[in-house]
């Protein structure tokens, strides 16, 4: 569905991708695990448009994204939930959620998912007119994927939603991820909660250093060195 | 006490001019960050052109009003197009001197087409003030803060309860955000762009209808009243420049009054650094209200 | 030399000093729309130190410098924790407050039988230093530039000195410099107040270039001519404001056929100008790229 070709992305000269390629296939749920710093971040902000990459392609569904621009992408059906959640703080949830169905034009349609959002996360309900400035993090993290579900997307990206969040809240989140996926959407998730991503997870990435350095399923690696690497990195040096 | 509420009647109405001009400064630098300088020569731009139709085509209020927001927005494109969208999003203080260059530019076009010092401009109402229980009330000034109020009621409609206002305060609050839910924050930005000009449009129209006339002065004057009217409020808040507007207004006919002539802005400035100071200049974000 | 090049010459050394003063912000990150403020008070300051108290011209131009420097201080205290526009338009507050009350204020004294000093809107008439002691308009240019010179060397050897390189790292980012234990705001009140002084230099040479000044002569507009001259000369050396000024005054001044259509030119020209160079012409990647290898 999602296919990544040998991208890099440079910030001036310095090249935080240096030739990444991985791939989500439809209906699965792809992670890709890393230490602070490897460039998960980068790689979820190239996808979106937000960078250009300097070389390298990325296809969805068989068509290049590269050159397009972010609303071109969220279009075609890509959405990302951004790190540290970015809702908008003075806007009220119900707000926040129709910004997220903003290239969408049919009302009546717009309507029926903003309740069914409400149906998934009844916490947001019940504070549907309060400003999401004031909701607590793991509520915000709710708001921030309901959304990016608001675009209707095919693909959705999630980049490190359980950063900062207890840890009940974080099972919370990875419940409504593999049940997002229960219900068909595809996920490519970033993460450096190892243990729980691969729990849920059908394929997996690590990357480092702006290097993927492996690629397989769960239970081909061991837990140990996995979350070994996602934290720390190899101990190359 | 008389003096005190009749002054206050009197600053309110021109208040609610200054809130239009203030409006216009804030709209922009909310969604964009940026400050347009050249926002006092769009106005005069506008202006001129009604004060042209009135003079020339001997067109009516309505007609000057129609011709003062045509120009206004379309001067605003200009200054849009060649000091704003060409440059990069990092380039603010770049983008500021351009639209300074632009406004000496615009200035100095509108002096050589039309070079007196003054023009007539279409008067809003020329009907004797009321008088009640020793205040008095000018028909054309209550006429003045009626459409201002209408206006920016309009504005808040807007920004409120439509998409494109849905969307403005996404990129005004979080611009990544709003990018990544597939709002493209130039588009808007320049939408509002033209949107501030054509309220400066209104505001300028209103204030010269009231005065039956305008002067090349009122570009650098329309700038500096409604910068300092803006700051008053809270650099970038919605209702801060509807509140600092009104304040400005009431303040200086207040001390017009008490004080003397002279010491009307002297006042407005002094009182603009003390807020400036008090409030550590913080920048308030774009409020729902 | 002819009179008409000596005046433009001379014109534009003393807009340097203004235009050097509100580069010097810029460098440390801010924006500044009233260093006019500190020329007046320069002017006045100096013009009434030689006119009403006989000073020599050196004496009134250090106390005009003094009086701006302590100004830029005393402004710069309470304003030091405003960022961008706010600090820009309490700037102008304070510009525009000491215009208004240069219109009020009237300080005159009686010399050898004329009435002199500040007249409130009338502005301040008969500082004639340079004319009593025959100074010839070329001898006062060469005043002009010799001075202009020696601020430049000294910007020069600041620019390379720890100070300089801090100063251009606050401008850079401020919250990372200070992160770094840079002491940030006490750089930008040390900057406010040299700016403070040179723009009070360029005030007290250019009152005794004209013999009187009026409050109005001190609007915003020359604030942000200043400070744009700067934008179009470029942010990257002590020469861009200067090589602005000269475009402006020089280039502009010289060509009297267009003068009528100067800013429709001017205007035009310094915002495409932006387009291609946002930081000038002499921008830092562009030193950098010019004064690469030498220490
Ligand atoms: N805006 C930027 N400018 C310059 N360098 C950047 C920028 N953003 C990220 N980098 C650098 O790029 C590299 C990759 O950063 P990125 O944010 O993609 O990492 P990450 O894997 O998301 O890390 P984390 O787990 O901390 O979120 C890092 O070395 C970082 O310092
Ligand atoms: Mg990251």
């Amino acid at each position: 569905m999602l296919r990544v070709g040998d991208v890099v992305t440079a910030y001036g000269q310095l090249e935080a991708l240096k030739g990444v390629s991985v791939a989500a296939e439809s209906g699965k749920i792809t992670c890709l695990l890393g230490p602070n710093g490897a460039g998960k971040t980068t790689l979820m902000m190239t996808v979106t448009g937000l960078l250009k990459p300097k070389r390298g392609s990325i296809a969805f569904e068989g068509q290049e994204l590269v050159g397009l621009s972010p609303s071109e992408i969220v279009a075609r059906g890509v959405a990302l939930v951004p790190e540290n959640r970015l809702v908008f703080p003075d806007m009220s949830v119900r707000e926040n959620l129709e910004a997220g169905a903003y290239l969408r034009r049919k009302p009546a349609e717009i309507a029926a998912d903003l309740d069914r959002m409400f149906e998934r996360f009844p916490r947001l309900k019940e504070r549907a007119g309060q400003s999401a400035g004031t909701l607590s993090g793991g509520e915000q993290q709710m708001l921030a994927v309901a959304r990016a579900l608001m675009s209707r997307p095919r693909l959705l990206l999630m980049d490190e939603p359980s950063l900062g969040l207890a840890p009940l809240i974080v099972e919370e989140i990875f419940r409504i991820v593999a049940e997002l996926n229960r219900d068909g959407t595809s996920i490519f998730l970033v993460e450096q909660n190892a243990h729980m991503a691969l729990k849920v997870a059908h394929h997996f990435y690590l990357i480092e250093q702006g290097r993927v350095t492996f690629s397989g399923s769960p239970g081909q690696l061991a837990e140990d060195e996995v979350i070994q690497r996602a934290y720390l990195g190899s101990k190359r040096g | 006490m008389l003096d005190l509420i009749q002054n206050t009647i009197d600053g309110v109405m021109i208040g609610g001019a200054y809130a239009l001009l203030a409006l216009g400064f804030t709209l922009t630098f909310g969604v964009m960050r940026r400050l347009n300088l050249a926002f006092g020569a769009i106005v005069l731009c506008g202006l001129y052109a009604g004060a042209a139709a009135h003079q020339a085509l001997g067109w009516g209020l309505l007609g000057s009003i129609a011709a003062t927001l045509a120009v206004a927005v379309a001067a605003g494109l200009y200054v849009e197009r060649l000091c704003f969208r060409a440059l990069a999003e990092s380039a603010s203080i770049a983008a500021m001197v351009s639209s300074f260059a632009i406004w000496m530019q615009l200035e100095e076009i509108a002096a050589l087409l039309m070079p007196r010092r003054t023009y007539a401009y279409p008067a809003l109402s020329e009907a004797r003030p009321w008088e009640w229980a020793g205040l008095s009330l000018r028909p054309d000034q209550l006429a003045m803060a009626a459409v201002a109020l209408g206006a920016m009621a309009a504005l808040g409609w807007t920004l409120r309860r439509t998409r494109f206002g849905l969307a403005a305060r996404a990129v005004a609050t979080a611009p990544l955000a709003a990018r990544l839910a597939g709002i493209e924050p130039a588009r808007i930005g320049s939408a509002m762009f033209l949107l501030a000009c054509g309220l400066g449009g209104l505001a300028g129209a209103l204030i010269a209808a009231v005065d039956s006339q305008v002067t090349i002065k009122f570009g650098m004057w329309a700038m500096l009243k409604g910068l300092v009217a803006m700051t008053l409020g809270g650099i970038g808040s919605i209702p801060g420049a509807v509140i600092g507007g009104l304040a400005l207004g009431v303040i200086e006919s207040n001390a017009q009054w008490y004080l003397g002539a002279e010491w009307r802005d002297i006042v407005a400035y002094g009182l603009l650094f003390a807020v400036l100071y008090w409030r550590r200049g913080r920048e308030r974000p774009w409020t729902n209200s | 030399m002819d009179e008409f090049l000596i005046g433009v010459l001379s014109n534009i050394g003393l807009m340097s000093l203004l235009a050097l003063s509100a580069w010097l912000l810029l460098v440390v990150g801010e924006i500044s729309f009233g260093q006019q403020a500190f020329f007046a008070l320069g002017a006045y300051a100096a013009g009434i130190a030689t006119a009403l108290y006989g000073w020599p011209l050196p004496l009134g131009l250090f106390a005009g410098v003094v009086v701006g420097a302590l100004a830029g201080f005393a402004v710069a205290i309470p304003t030091m924790r405003l960022t961008g526009l706010a600090f820009a338009i309490a700037t102008l507050a304070f510009a525009e407050l000491m215009r208004l009350l240069l219109q009020l204020w009237v300080f005159q004294r009686e010399v050898d039988g004329e009435r002199l000093g500040p007249n409130a809107v009338e502005g301040f008439r008969g500082v004639r230093w340079v004319y009593d002691h025959d100074l010839s308009a070329l001898g006062y240019l060469g005043v002009i530039w010799g001075i202009v010179v020696v601020v430049l060397a000294a910007l020069f050897l600041c620019e390379r000195s720890r100070i300089g390189l801090a100063c251009r790292a606050v401008g850079a980012d401020a919250e990372l410099a200070e992160a770094q234990g840079l002491p940030a705001a006490r750089l930008k009140i040390l900057v406010a107040t040299v700016a403070g002084g040179l723009a009070a230099l360029g005030g007290g040479l250019y009152v005794h270039l004209a013999t009187y000044v009026e409050p109005q002569h001190f609007s915003i507009m020359l604030g942000v001519h200043a400070l744009a001259y700067g934008l179009i000369g470029g942010l990257g050396t002590a020469l861009g404001p200067i090589l602005g000024v000269v475009l402006d005054i020089g280039l502009l001044e010289a060509l009297q056929e267009i003068a009528r259509y100067r800013m429709i030119v001017f205007g035009g020209a310094v915002a495409v100008l932006l387009i291609l160079r946002p930081r000038g012409l002499l921008d830092e990647a562009l030193v950098r790229r010019l004064t690469r290898g030498k220490p």
